[in-house]
Order: C-alpha cells, then sequence, then structure tokens
C-alpha cells in the first residue's frame, strides 16, 4: 500500500471527499455519543435544529458567521502568498477601535455617512497594525508569524486598558451602570449598521459585506495581474524577482489587504453587533485564530471561506445548545473537533490517493 | 478496472447513503421534538466552568438544590464559558427556544442580552446576578458578600505575623473595591495597622494568571493570600509555599487541606428555591434582592486547622454583631488611601453606593483604576 499524489484532481471528488469525511465523523462521534450514553440520533438533532433549522436559529447562525467570514478572508488572502498572517485578532481588535471613535466622532452625522466612515476606519485600523508586521516581513524578513502573534497581546492589552484601566474617550464615565462596571459609550443611533429581514432571516449589513469582500477578493486573485504576481511569488518568490516582480510591494500590499480585511471584521462587531467598544466580550470569542481553521477549511477559496463561516458559526452556536447539566461541554468539544479534523483530514485525500498493489506499478508513473 | 476506479464510484453512492440515513434520523428525531413539556424548566448561564470550585460552581450548587427540592417538577440546566456579547444573546435564544420558563444569568457581562431577551420574550423570566437593570420580567440579585469577606479577612489578618495579605483581584470595579476594602477592614480589625496588597488580572477567571499574582504578592512579601477571583489556583500556590490561603466563593479547602483559613461563600440554593418555586405557581415578580447574612445567602466556609480559638470567637462576635446590625464594616470613620476621611462618624454606605464605590480604605496598596 502507498500514497501517492494525483496527478489531476477531479471536481467531484471536491465535493465527494468532504462529505465522506462528515459521515465518517458522525460514525466516530455515534460511537462516541453511544459509549458516553447519550442518544446519538437526538444529539445530532439537537446539533442540527440549533445551527440551521429552529426559528431563528439561521439568524443567529449568521451573527457567529459574520465575524468569522472576515477573519477567514483575512487569512485566506495572505496565507494564499504563502504569508502566515497569524494577526487577524488584533487586527479585528484594531478595526473595533478606530470603526467605533469615528462613530462616536460623527455622533449627529446622518446613518450612511457614518456607516460608511465606520467601514472606512475599521479597515484603515486593521491594515495600520498589519502594516507593522508586513514592513518587518518584507524589508527585514522578519517572521510574520511571530510579529503578528505577538501584536495580538499587545491589542488585547491596548482595547482593555481604553475601557478598563483609563478614562479613555471610548469609555462611558457618566450614568450608575458604568460605574457599577466599567463599559464603552454606547454608539449614536446613527452608528448602528442596516439590516435586512428575508422571511423571518436577519441579514446584518456586516455580513453582506464579508459576501461583497469575498468577490473583490476572488475578482483580485483570479482575474488581475496583481492576483497573478501574488500567486507567483507565493508559490516561488525568486522565480517572482526573476520575472521583475516587486515583491516587497506584493507582500506589504497582502499584508494590509489582510489587515484591512479583519479591521473590517472589528467594525462590524461595532456597528452590527455590541454597539459599543466591547474588550471583554471580544477577547473572549476569538474570532482570529477561528479565522485561520475558516480559511484553511476553505481551502483559501474566498467563496468557500464564507460558507465554511456560516457552517462553522451554527456549528459554534449549536455547541451551546448542546451542552448543559446532562451534556458535557468538554464532549461537545470532542464533537466539533471530530468534524473539523475528519474535513480537514480528508483533505488529504483530495490531492493524493491510496493504491493498494505489492509492486509499484509501470503504467504510472509516480511524480512529485 | 482497477479497484481505485471502482472505488470511485462506490464513494459518491457511500455518501449519499450515510447523508440520507443522517437526513431521516433528523426528520424522526424532529417529529418526536413536538411533545409538549409537563415539567418546569429554568436555566442558568455561567462565564466560567460549572466546576470551578468558585463562582460559577457555588450557582451551580444552587442549581443542583433546586433540582433535588423539586425532583421530576423541574429540569434545570446551565450553559458554561459563555462568552459575553452577540454569543449571549444566541445562547439566551436557544435557552428560550428549548422551552425554559426563567433563566438566571451569572456575570454582569451578560446583561446587555438579558435586557435584550427580556423585551422580546415578556413571557419567560429573566433574573441577573450582580446587575443593575430592572424591567417586568427581569430581576437583580445579589448579596451582601462584603460582610462575610470581612469576617474572612479577620481570620487573614489573625494569622499575618508580619501584618502584609496579598489580595488576588479581577476587574478594578466597585464590587470587587467593596470587597477589597472589607477584606482589608476585616484583616484590620484582628491584626491593627495590617496593609493589604493587590494585584489585577483583569478576569474573572485565568488560572495562570491569578498563580503568577499569588507569586508576585508572595514575593512581594505577603505573609496570607486572599483573593476576590474565581479558580482556587491562588491556594494551590499558597499550599506549595506554606502560606495560609483566604478562598472565596465556594468551599475550596481541598486544594489547600493545610494552609486553609476559611473562604466567604455564597449559598445561593434557597433563593433560587424562592424563585423557581415563584415562576411555577405564577407568582413570580421582578425586584432587586440583596441576599444577606441573616437569611445565610452568605456565609463562612468551615475554617481550617490554622484559624485559633481565639479567632473563632473574635469572629463569632462579630458575625452576631453584623446580624444584629450593632456593627457594619462600612460605617464612618472610614478613610481612603490618602487618609482623606470619605465617611464621617456616624454615616454610614448605602448598597446604592456600595454599587458606587470606587476608593480603596487606608492600608490597601494598589490602585483602586486598575
Amino acid at each position: 500500500m502507498r500514497i501517492e499524489r494525483r496527478l489531476a484532481q477531479p471536481r467531484w471528488l471536491m465535493l465527494v471527499v468532504p462529505l465522506l469525511s462528515l459521515v465518517v465523523a458522525f460514525v466516530v462521534a455515534t460511537v462516541i455519543l453511544l459509549a458516553t450514553h447519550h442518544p446519538p440520533l437526538h444529539s445530532f438533532r439537537r446539533l442540527f435544529d440549533a445551527a440551521f433549522l429552529a426559528n431563528g436559529a439561521l439568524t443567529e447562525t449568521v451573527v457567529s458567521a459574520t465575524p468569522l467570514a472576515f477573519t477567514g478572508l483575512a487569512a485566506a488572502v495572505a496565507f494564499r502568498m504563502n504569508l502566515f498572517n497569524i494577526g487577524a485578532e488584533g487586527q479585528l481588535y484594531a478595526g473595533a477601535i478606530t470603526g467605533a471613535t469615528m462613530g462616536l466622532l460623527l455622533g449627529g452625522a446622518p446613518s450612511p455617512v457614518t456607516i460608511a466612515v465606520m467601514i472606512l476606519a475599521g479597515s484603515a485600523g486593521g491594515a495600520l497594525l498589519a502594516a507593522i508586521p508586513g514592513v518587518l516581513r518584507a524589508f527585514f524578513s522578519t517572521n510574520e508569524i511571530i510579529t503578528s502573534l505577538m501584536l495580538n497581546y499587545v491589542m488585547a492589552l491596548v482595547i482593555d486598558y481604553l475601557i478598563f484601566d483609563s478614562h479613555s474617550y471610548l469609555r462611558e464615565t457618566k450614568g450608575f451602570n458604568a460605574s457599577v462596571f466599567p463599559q464603552g459609550k454606547q454608539l449614536p443611533d446613527a452608528a448602528t449598521w442596516s439590516s435586512w429581514t428575508i422571511h423571518g432571516l436577519v441579514l446584518p449589513l456586516g455580513f453582506l459585506v464579508a459576501i461583497g469582500v469575498a468577490v473583490g477578493l476572488w475578482f483580485l486573485y483570479s482575474r488581475t495581474r496583481f492576483g497573478f504576481e501574488v500567486q507567483v511569488i507565493g508559490d516561488s518568490a525568486r522565480a517572482g524577482r526573476y520575472a521583475g516582480m516587486r515583491t516587497r510591494r506584493k507582500i506589504l500590499a497582502v499584508m494590509l489587504l489582510s489587515g484591512a480585511v479583519a479591521g473590517l471584521g472589528g467594525a462590524s462587531q461595532d456597528g452590527d453587533f455590541r454597539h459599543q467598544l466591547d474588550p471583554r466580550g471580544l477577547t473572549q470569542a476569538n474570532y482570529g485564530y477561528t479565522g485561520i481553521v475558516v480559511a484553511a477549511l476553505a481551502r483559501y477559496n474566498p467563496f468557500a471561506v464564507v460558507v465554511v463561516a456560516f457552517l462553522l458559526g451554527g456549528l459554534q452556536n449549536a455547541g451551546y445548545t448542546l451542552q448543559g447539566a446532562d451534556f458535557p461541554n468538554g464532549l461537545v468539544g470532542v464533537l466539533q473537533g471530530l468534524i473539523l479534523f475528519c474535513v480537514l483530514g480528508g483533505e488529504l485525500f483530495v490531492r493524493y490517493r491510496i493504491r493498494f498493489e505489492r509492486r509499484p506499478s509501470t503504467a504510472a508513473p509516480a511524480t512529485q | 478496472m482497477t479497484r481505485g476506479r471502482k472505488l470511485a464510484l462506490v464513494l459518491p453512492v457511500l455518501a449519499f447513503a450515510g447523508v440520507a440515513v443522517l437526513a431521516l434520523g433528523v426528520a424522526a428525531g424532529s417529529a418526536r421534538s413536538h411533545k409538549q413539556a409537563a415539567t418546569f424548566k429554568a436555566a442558568w448561564i455561567y462565564v466560567g466552568p460549572h466546576d470551578d470550585h468558585g463562582w460559577s460552581q457555588a450557582h451551580d450548587q444552587g442549581r443542583l438544590y433546586v433540582q433535588k427540592h423539586l425532583g421530576s417538577k423541574v429540569e434545570t440546566t446551565y450553559k458554561e464559558l459563555v462568552p459575553e456579547g452577540p454569543q449571549t444573546c444566541q445562547v439566551i435564544e436557544s435557552l428560550v427556544r428549548d422551552g425554559n420558563k426563567l433563566i438566571f444569568a451569572t456575570s454582569f457581562g451578560f446583561q446587555d442580552c438579558m435586557v435584550s431577551e427580556a423585551k422580546k420574550h415578556p413571557d419567560v423570566d429573566f433574573e441577573q446576578a450582580t446587575g443593575t437593570a430592572l424591567s417586568k420580567n427581569l430581576a437583580e440579585y445579589f448579596g451582601a458578600a462584603e460582610d462575610a469577606i470581612y469576617l474572612s479577612g479577620m481570620a487573614a489578618g489573625a494569622a499575618s505575623k508580619k501584618g502584609v495579605i496579598g489580595y488576588v483581584v479581577p476587574f478594578a470595579i466597585p464590587e470587587v473595591i467593596r470587597h477589597a476594602n472589607a477584606f482589608a477592614l476585616g484583616a484590620q480589625a484582628t491584626h491593627p495597622g495590617a496593609k493589604v496588597r493587590l494585584i489585577w488580572t483583569n478576569s474573572w477567571l485565568d488560572l495562570s494568571k491569578e498563580k503568577k499574582a499569588a507569586q508576585a504578592l508572595v514575593s512581594a512579601g505577603c505573609d496570607v493570600l486572599g483573593q476576590n477571583v474565581d479558580s482556587p489556583a491562588t491556594g494551590e500556590f499558597a499550599e506549595s509555599k506554606g502560606v495560609p490561603w483566604v478562598g472565596y466563593d465556594s468551599n475550596a479547602q481541598t486544594f489547600a487541606p493545610k494552609q486553609w483559613l476559611t473562604a466567604a461563600i455564597y449559598n445561593w440554593g434557597p433563593y433560587y428555591l424562592r424563585r423557581v418555586k415563584a415562576a411555577m405557581n405564577g407568582t413570580w415578580k421582578s425586584g432587586f434582592y440583596y441576599g444577606s447574612l441573616n437569611d445565610h445567602l452568605v456565609g463562612l466556609a468551615p475554617y481550617g486547622k490554622k484559624v485559633s480559638a481565639k479567632t473563632k470567637r473574635a469572629i463569632a462576635a462579630k458575625k452576631a454583631a453584623l446580624m444584629s446590625h450593632k456593627f457594619y464594616e462600612f460605617a464612618g470613620p472610614l478613610h481612603d488611601q490618602s487618609g482623606k476621611l470619605r465617611v464621617k462618624k456616624g454615616q454610614k454606605l448605602s448598597v446604592h453606593q456600595l454599587y458606587a464605590m470606587n476608593w480603596l480604605v487606608k492600608g490597601v496598596i494598589g490602585s483602586p483604576k486598575g
């Protein structure tokens, strides 16, 4: 038995392998559930119900999916170039800070203006933070994984500082409630991002913007010279340089783009859902790190990122619905982990195939 | 046809079959789900794990108390490790969808979602611990833990030789500030002039930060440790270093069998039972409940071996005085860190003032801003 690389990756495999991986995950999950005395079918039904089927569940899933779509896209953009921006977490905080600041500053402005400025400010905030590891990588060959990761911790401290340890512009200081627990200033109504309701499904502006960003990124990477060059450099930076591509500029540009998308996710948290700068909630949610999983599951394809974010958002919500007095939280984690592990592991079968034979075949040359 | 090809043909069929079986299971399951439950359903939301040996566990003990007393008449559940923000709203939504008619949220950060969900579901009753928002179907509850913390501070003061006590604290908010003040005043009652050194962790529950804080406090010369955070990590460290320890929230004696002094603990069970019963028979009313030593919502955990008989007698006397209102730790004269008189002789701080307390009493080392 040996494993060899597939010469061609047929399209049907792209669909069948993940589906089959899911089936495997559910079979293993069934065994675990039976072993721990939980009814498997009932558990699976609750999982699906909570994520997609129940009344209002889809709306909640979109709420959870929106930040993951942004951080997933942020990761996908950079990873495509083999540029490992692990800093979406911190860039999202940065976007949340700049977005909320602009929302508050523009207190009396008309809503569309405020929202547009918040979007721009959020992107700028994320991009600015990403510029630090970007410049270091492009001009000093510093490992961007380390620098972007470290900045996450820095930003977590900054966002805490703004609300808990200082009387910053973003902190609410008036009123009894604010004296009981430090909190961000409530954003004005004009800074509440619009949402649309279709058959009971509430679509927040942020989610639609994420879809728009996905379309834009797809166009950029598959239809423009910029995208082509980025992918060449990603495959072989040296080949790119020989071909006269400006590697440093591309690294910086992709890093900025990645940061901007993550920052946009932060502004969407302010405008769509939280309506104030919420350090405790944002630092508990781990959107940036989950976004890396989203990007990997989606094979860095922007459209797939949105779909995977949606599925993962559902899975996350389902987890909270499933856990309880009779269903330990650890078991929820096991089920979620199983599903992710099987789907990611199934990847192997898209790119490789297993051959059962005694001797290597003479007909099919195994090329590497 | 090679084996690989055959497999390739079989795979999609298998996949389809698997998905179909799942779908059938789901359909069959949902058909069953529509039967109406006769039992009353109540739920609790925790910010940490239900078995954190601290704050959340105290609430979960209360939930189990309700379940034990009402048996099959109620079905209780909980959601743990719930992040604050939109996820909280989603969790509450799913609890309402599951048919829960009374929902207790046990962290301040859940309040915004409790307010919006209470508005959305007028047929469900909500209770928020440690918060301030009230509406027709949203009640508030908490306890005068400061009284019990004062008593636990007395045990800490008596155990300290140098008169420098470390206190691991989460957030620089009035709740924690009044607890730290009560602790310091208690310590000063048994050890005049005692100092209480604070280290903020900026988290309710963070085992590694709590341990580091404890470490830093001991190296800064503290010979007794206390805490206002949720986990017993401080206690484990205290045990390993032979430093006496005062816990918080739950009885965590097992984590420091030798060094355990006592802890201010919550006993939420009776309150929860009253509220669940009221909701069941339709007499539930919104309101603000501030439990005390008298109604046993707060109290002291059993003493450890290190507490002397003399200290026990002194604490018992103060406890009796507190319960008969002859004594109150937040009665003047009280000075702040800089020595400024904050509460005049003959004055007492009200609960409203306690809820907004933003200054530390004399003898506390640390900033009330975190």
